[in-house]
C-alpha cells in the first residue's frame, strides 16, 4: 500500500493533476476579488456564499492552506521524481561514453555496409570518434550533447528552488512603510533603525506629467550610530542595512498651526489622512482629510482639483471632540478655523513620500531557481543528445547505429543522409 | 517620424489585409501563384511593419512597447515574423492562410487603440522593459503559430485522401512536431518573460511576485503548456489531443493579453 502511494506521489500522472489543480485555483481566484471582508462578499453575492468564501479561505486564495498544500505536493512530486530518475540518468549518461554499454542499446537509427565510417561521424558533427575493442570487435564511438539528457531534471530542480525561495521569503520577510516630508526622522518599527528624509523631489516634465520621484534618505542604527545614505527613486531602490528601500507613493502634507487666544500653541506638519490632537486639549482633534492643490467646487460632485499644480490650494478638514464630529469644511489659503479660543490654520502644502522598506533574505534563491529553470528548459528543448557507434562487421564493412533521446526521426534522417553521402563518396 | 509611422501603419494594415484576402483566394482557387503573391505581400507588410515600429521608437525616443497600441502592434509583428519563419522553413503557404487573419485581427485591435505617444511613467523607465516585453512578443507569437498549426492539424485530421488539405498541408505527424517545437519556443520565452518581469517588479514595485492578475494568468498559461508537454510524454497525447490542448493554451494567452487588461484589475494595465 505504502509502495503504491509512494509510486503515485512520484508519478507524472500526479504531476499533471497538480498542474491542473494549480491552473484551476489561479484562474478561479483571479475572478474572485481577493482580500475583502465577509460583509463585502455578503453584499456582493449572498451571506451563504460569503460564509463559504471565508471558510475555504477563497478570499486569500494564494495564501490559503489548500493552495499551500497543492504547492507542497508539487514540490514533493518534483523531488521524488528527480530522486527516482537520478540513477537512470547517470546510467544513460555513462552508457553514452561506454562502448560496451552503447552497442547493447536498442538503436533508433542504423545504416549498414559503410566502408568509411569516420566520414559518417564527420557528417553527423562528431569528427573524432574514439576507437575501442569490445568482445573482439572494433567499435567506433562518439556522443554529443549528453548534457541535454538532464534538461527536465535541471528544470525540476530550478522549479523546486524557485518555490523554496518564494516560500521561505514569504515566511521570513519583513515589510515596513514610513512616510514623511523632508527634515523628518522616523523610526522603522522594531528594527532599531531611524530613517531621515533629507529631500524629496517630484520631477515634472513640460507637460506637467511626472518624470520621476526621488527621495534622499539617511538611515541610522540607533544602537551603534552607524549611518548609511541613498538616493532612491522608482526603479532604483536603495539597499541599506540589508534592507531594500523603495519609493512607493506620494501624497500631500501641510503645516497645521494652532493658536490659543492669539498665542501660538503648536505647529506641525501633518499628512493628508492624519489627525492632529490639540496639544492642551487632546479630546479636540483636527483631521486633515484631503488636499486639493488646484481647488474647484463642482456642483453635484463636491470639491475637486483641476490639476496637480499648486494654483489654488484648499484643505478638507474635520473636527472631532471626544470622537464626535463637530464640524467639517474646505479651508482655502489664509482662511482659519475658530473653535472656542483656538484658531487653526493650514499652510505650506508640500509633497510627502511614502517609502516601502523590505527585507526578503531569499530573493536570491528564487532568482537562482528561475535561472536554473530557464537553463533546464534550454537543455531540454535545444540540446539534443546523440550517441553514435560503428561496429566492424565480419565482411569488413561497418554498421553505424545511433540513439537520440529526443527527435529520433531527425537522427534517422540525418544518419541515412550521412550514410548515403559516405557511400556515394566511397 | 511619428507622422511617417502613421502612414506606414496604414500601409501595413492594407498589405496584411491584401495578403489575407489572397490567401483565401488561394484556398478557394488552389493556385500556387496566388499563394506566392500573398507571401510576398505579407513579407512586404512585415518589412514595413518593422520600419513603422522603428519609426515610432525614434519618434517617441524610447522602446515602443509600453501601451496597448504599441504592444498590440508588436504582438502582430511577432506573430507574423514567427509564422513567416515557420512558413518558409517548412514550405507550406496554408500556414499563412491561417496566421494572416489572426495577425490582421491583432493589428486591427491595435488600430482601435489610442495611438498617442505618452511619456513614460516612472515605473516603466527601466532597461528591463525591452527584455520583458520583447520576450513576451516572441512567446505569444510562437504560441500563436502553435495554435494555427493545431487548427490545421484538426482540419487535416478530417481531410479526405487526395483533397486540397491532403496535398497542400504537411502530414499530421509533421504538423504535430512543428506545433510542438513552436510550443517549446514559446514556453522558453514565456519563462524568460516571467523571470525578467519578476526582476523588474522587484525593483519597481518592491516585490518580485505579488499575485497581480497579469502575473497569475501568465502563470496559468505557463502551467497549461507545462501540462501539455507532460501529457505528450506520459499519456502519449500527441496529435489530436495535443492540438486541442494547444488551442486551449492560446486562449489563455489571449486572455492574459486582452482579457486581463479588459476585465480584471491589474497594475499591468497601461493604456
Amino acid at each position: 500500500m505504502l509502495k503504491k502511494i509512494w509510486k503515485f506521489l512520484s508519478s507524472m500522472t500526479f504531476a499533471i493533476i497538480l498542474l491542473a489543480l494549480l491552473c484551476a485555483a489561479c484562474a478561479g481566484a483571479s475572478f474572485l476579488p481577493q482580500g475583502e471582508t465577509f460583509e463585502w462578499y455578503a453584499a456582493a453575492y449572498s451571506e451563504t456564499a460569503a460564509a463559504w468564501i471565508i471558510a475555504l479561505q477563497l478570499n486569500d486564495a494564494f495564501h490559503s492552506w489548500w493552495f499551500i498544500a497543492i504547492a507542497a505536493f508539487l514540490c514533493a512530486n518534483l523531488l521524488l521524481c528527480n530522486v527516482l530518475r537520478l540513477k537512470g540518468l547517470v546510467q544513460r549518461t555513462k552508457s553514452a561514453a561506454d562502448p560496451a554499454r552503447a552497442i547493447r542499446l536498442e538503436p533508433d537509427a542504423a545504416a549498414a555496409g559503410i566502408a568509411q565510417p569516420r566520414s559518417v561521424f564527420r557528417r553527423l558533427g562528431m569528427p573524432n570518434p574514439s576507437e575501442h575493442t569490445v568482445e573482439d570487435r572494433t567499435v567506433l564511438l562518439s556522443g554529443k550533447n549528453r548534457v541535454g539528457l538532464w534538461g527536465a531534471w535541471v528544470c525540476h530542480v530550478g522549479i523546486l528552488l524557485l518555490i523554496l525561495g518564494f516560500g521561505l521569503g514569504q515566511f521570513t520577510k519583513a515589510e515596513y512603510f514610513v512616510y514623511g516630508v523632508p527634515g523628518q526622522t522616523k523610526p522603522i518599527d522594531e528594527t532599531g533603525l531611524m530613517l531621515t528624509i533629507d529631500d524629496f523631489r517630484i520631477g515634472l516634465r513640460e507637460d506637467d506629467t511626472v518624470e520621476q520621484y526621488t527621495a534622499e534618505i539617511r538611515v541610522q542604527n540607533a544602537a551603534t550610530g552607524e549611518e548609511q545614505r541613498a538616493a532612491i527613486s522608482v526603479n532604483h531602490p536603495g539597499r541599506l542595512f540589508g534592507m531594500s528601500f523603495y519609493q512607493n507613493a506620494t501624497g500631500w502634507a501641510a503645516r497645521i498651526s494652532v493658536e490659543k487666544d492669539g498665542v501660538p500653541l503648536q505647529s506641525e506638519v501633518v499628512c493628508a489622512g492624519e489627525v492632529l490632537p490639540i496639544a492642551d486639549q487632546p479630546a479636540l482633534v483636527i483631521y486633515f482629510s484631503a488636499f486639493y492643490p488646484d481647488y474647484v467646487y463642482v456642483p453635484g460632485e463636491g470639491p475637486r482639483t483641476a490639476s496637480g499644480l499648486l494654483n489654488h490650494p484648499a484643505y478638507l478638514y474635520a473636527v472631532y471632540y471626544n470622537g464626535e464630529l463637530i464640524g467639517m469644511n474646505v479651508l482655502e489659503a489664509d482662511e482659519t478655523i475658530r473653535i472656542d479660543g483656538y484658531t487653526v490654520q493650514f499652510s505650506d502644502p508640500q509633497s510627502y513620500t511614502l517609502l516601502q522598506i523590505k527585507r526578503d533574505s531569499f530573493t536570491w534563491l528564487a532568482l537562482i531557481g528561475g535561472l536554473v529553470t530557464l537553463i533546464g528548459l534550454l537543455l531540454a528543448f535545444y540540446v539534443l543528445p546523440q550517441t553514435v557507434w560503428a561496429v566492424l562487421e565480419e565482411d569488413g564493412t561497418w554498421t553505424v547505429s545511433g540513439v537520440s533521446a529526443k527527435r529520433r526521426t531527425m537522427l534517422r534522417e540525418e544518419l541515412q543522409r550521412a550514410a548515403d553521402e559516405a557511400k556515394a563518396g566511397q | 517620424m511619428l507622422q511617417l509611422e502613421k502612414i506606414l501603419f496604414i500601409a501595413v494594415l492594407a498589405l496584411y489585409f491584401a495578403a489575407m484576402i489572397l490567401y483565401f483566394i488561394y484556398i478557394a482557387s488552389k493556385k500556387e501563384t496566388v499563394a506566392k503573391i500573398a507571401i510576398v505581400l505579407q513579407i512586404a507588410g512585415l518589412a514595413l511593419h518593422t520600419v513603422a515600429i522603428v519609426c515610432r521608437g525614434i519618434g517617441a525616443g524610447r522602446l515602443p512597447l509600453t501601451n496597448q497600441y504599441e504592444f498590440a502592434t508588436a504582438f502582430a509583428w511577432g506573430l507574423c515574423l514567427v509564422s513567416m519563419i515557420f512558413l518558409l522553413r517548412f514550405r507550406f503557404p496554408v500556414l499563412g492562410a491561417f496566421s494572416a487573419p489572426i495577425v490582421f485581427l491583432i493589428i486591427g485591435y491595435a488600430a482601435l487603440q489610442n495611438k498617442q505617444v505618452n511619456e513614460l511613467m516612472p515605473a516603466l523607465q527601466s532597461n528591463w522593459l525591452g527584455f520583458h516585453v520583447s520576450t513576451a512578443i516572441i512567446a505569444y507569437g510562437s504560441f500563436g503559430v502553435a495554435f494555427v498549426l493545431s487548427i490545421l492539424f484538426l482540419l487535416r485530421d478530417r481531410a479526405q485522401e487526395g483533397s486540397f488539405w491532403d496535398r497542400h498541408v504537411p502530414d499530421k505527424e509533421k504538423l504535430d512536431l512543428i506545433s510542438y517545437r513552436s510550443v517549446t519556443l514559446g514556453l522558453l520565452f514565456l519563462t524568460f518573460c516571467i523571470i525578467t518581469g519578476a526582476i523588474w517588479a522587484e525593483r519597481a514595485w518592491g516585490s518580485y511576485w505579488s499575485w497581480d492578475q497579469k502575473e497569475v494568468w501568465s502563470l496559468v498559461t505557463w502551467l497549461v503548456y507545462a501540462a501539455y508537454l507532460h501529457l505528450r510524454i506520459r499519456r502519449g497525447w500527441r496529435g489530436k489531443a495535443a492540438a486541442i490542448f494547444a488551442v486551449i493554451g492560446f486562449a489563455c494567452v489571449i486572455f492574459t493579453y486582452i482579457g486581463v487588461n479588459t476585465f480584471l484589475p491589474s497594475v499591468h494595465s497601461y493604456r
